[in-house]
């Protein structure tokens, strides 16, 4: 994809997505201190 | 005619800034205004203060550069960079923020003092140490700015550096942090806007990103891959983990970073702030990236030439976005874009320094009766010192600049990622192993630093080994001594969790 290899593409794609998952996880379980 | 638009573009924005600082200083009337806005920042202006602290005007160009010189290897910079955004509002932010609020810290030093005891040396030692490292970082950014005004308009160097340094020392000494967080609002959207518009530009000028890519990999192989093969001097797969430690951590817990959690309003923040820092600074620095790599693209095919210059490179994000418009008024707005990456990151430098140096050293070592209006005029007047004597140094930069500013965040790195973290999650961390944790993470990054730059070229960065060398320290003096008044490990929310209950 995008001209390049596909190791590349899933890497860098991958991280950021993973990124992304585990920001969006953190923010749906968050509970503020009582 | 470029000039003239040029030049009141960034004479408007500069008036705009000064109004700004001159709006926040009504709001200050004691030292916890000056210093932390009175806690009292919203979600926006949070969260756009942590990205744009760590985002500075070297980063745009150096970004740019680096994508230009090496293609593809360098993109992690562009994940690990805003994930210190994300890891410094959660990793340190959510604990901090909550226990600052209740005990009333004004400082990161604050914390350092309550958690370990040690209300002057551990106190002392993290200021000093702060205080140093901020210095070198403040001169790399007084110089970036000349770099950029001296393009410009063509003055002279230290012309440059004094309109920019009256500039942000006016609106920074007058407004503290409300000052310096509603102008990083402004610049930091300045930046964001501009950055989308223009970065898009370039690409399709060079055909897009397959042609981009199909042009790299022709250069070189290797500009393609996610990471240079084995024995290349920097990318490796190795080099890249230790790069990423030094980025993610070692940015997160820089002192004008780490402080601004302190002076969120709402703990709720701390639920959408990271993913939204991290989503905002990645597309950013992702397009920043980019356009280094079009611009390479560019010069292959010959529509651009850079200036003959040992960091050409860093030329690339100005070079590229002067090819693909012509308009006087995107150049100006070029200007500011860069000008705000800048900005916002030296007045956030300036106001830490002076209030570690007020706060800390002067009220709580030096003289503990001090008045709270004393205290303001201290911490005031030390950030006017900051800016005069980092003016000055970045006037005539002595020949080891270069070697300091880039050793600056791997010396953070191994002072201060294992006391924070060790201290906020690990109930046996002593006073004695967070002194001898960031002493020795201080002082071998200062040698290892030199030992990489002047003796012989280690494999991985640098701040990796001092980095080890800190937690060993850590770990193995804290078994040694006697633990803290489980009281305190209590009120600090120590222990193996992040969110307090």
């Amino acid at each position: 994809m995008f001209g390049l290899p596909t190791i590349t593409t899933i890497l860098v794609g991958g991280t950021v997505l993973l990124a992304v998952l585990v920001l969006l996880i953190w923010a749906l379980t968050f509970r503020e201190a009582a | 005619m470029v000039e003239m638009v040029t030049l009141t573009v960034v004479v408007l924005y500069c008036v705009l800034l000064i109004a700004i600082g001159s709006w926040a200083s009504k709001k200050i009337h004691n030292s916890e205004d000056y210093i932390l806005a009175g806690r009292s920042l919203g979600f926006w202006v949070f969260t756009i203060l942590i990205v744009a602290s760590i985002c500075s005007g070297m980063t745009l160009l150096g970004v740019s550069g680096l994508g230009y010189a090496a293609g593809w290897p360098t993109i992690w910079e562009q994940i690990f960079v805003p994930l210190s955004a994300a890891f410094a509002i959660i990793v340190f932010g959510v604990k901090l923020n909550h226990v600052g609020t209740q005990e009333g810290y004004m400082t990161i030093q604050d914390y350092f003092a309550h958690r370990f005891e040690s209300p002057r040396a551990m106190r002392g030692l993290s200021a000093v140490a702060g205080i140093i490292v901020s210095l070198i970082y403040l001169i790399g950014q007084y110089t970036a700015i000349s770099i950029i005004l001296v393009w410009l308009f063509g003055i002279q160097h230290w012309q440059a550096l004094l309109i920019a340094g009256i500039v942000i020392t006016l609106y920074t000494t007058i407004g503290g942090l409300y000052a310096v967080s509603w102008t990083t609002l402004f610049q930091g959207g300045i930046l964001i806007l501009g950055v989308l518009i223009m970065a898009p530009l370039v690409i399709l000028q060079a055909g897009g990103l397959t042609s981009i890519n199909g042009a790299l990999a022709e250069i070189n192989p290797n500009f393609v891959q996610p990471y240079m093969p084995a024995g290349a001097p920097a990318f490796t797969p190795e080099f890249l983990v230790s790069f990423g430690l030094l980025l993610m951590i070692g940015l997160a817990c820089a002192p004008h970073v780490i402080n601004n959690v302190l002076a969120a309003k709402d703990e709720k923040y701390f639920r959408w702030s990271p993913v939204i820092a991290f989503a905002v600074y990645a597309v950013v620095m992702f397009l920043v990236k980019f356009t280094g790599f079009a611009g390479r693209s560019l010069v292959e095919s010959g529509a651009l030439v850079l200036p003959e210059a040992i960091n050409a490179q860093d030329f690339i994000l100005v070079y590229s976005i002067q090819l693909v418009s012509s308009s006087v008024f995107v150049w100006a707005i070029f200007a500011v874009i860069v000008l705000a990456a800048v900005m916002s990151t030296t007045d956030r430098l300036m106001l830490t320094v002076g209030t570690m140096f007020g706060w800390d050293v002067y009220r709580n070592i030096l003289r503990p009766s001090a008045s709270d209006k004393e205290v303001l005029m201290v911490s005031k007047v030390s950030v006017v010192a900051a800016a005069g004597g980092t003016l000055l140094l970045a006037v005539n930069p002595p020949p080891m600049l270069a070697w300091l500013i880039w050793m600056g965040i791997g010396v953070m790195l191994a002072t201060f990622a294992v006391p924070l973290l060790a201290g906020l999650y690990w109930r046996g961390a002593t006073r004695q192993g967070a002194i001898a944790s960031m002493s020795i993470g201080l002082v071998s990054a200062g040698i290892f630093g030199y030992w990489h730059q002047y003796v012989a070229a280690l494999p991985v960065h640098f701040s990796f080994y001092a980095l080890v060398l800190s937690f060993v320290a850590m770990v193995a003096v804290s078994l040694l001594t006697a633990k803290n008044d489980s009281g305190i490990l209590d009120s600090t929310c120590t222990g193996w969790f992040i969110q307090p209950k």
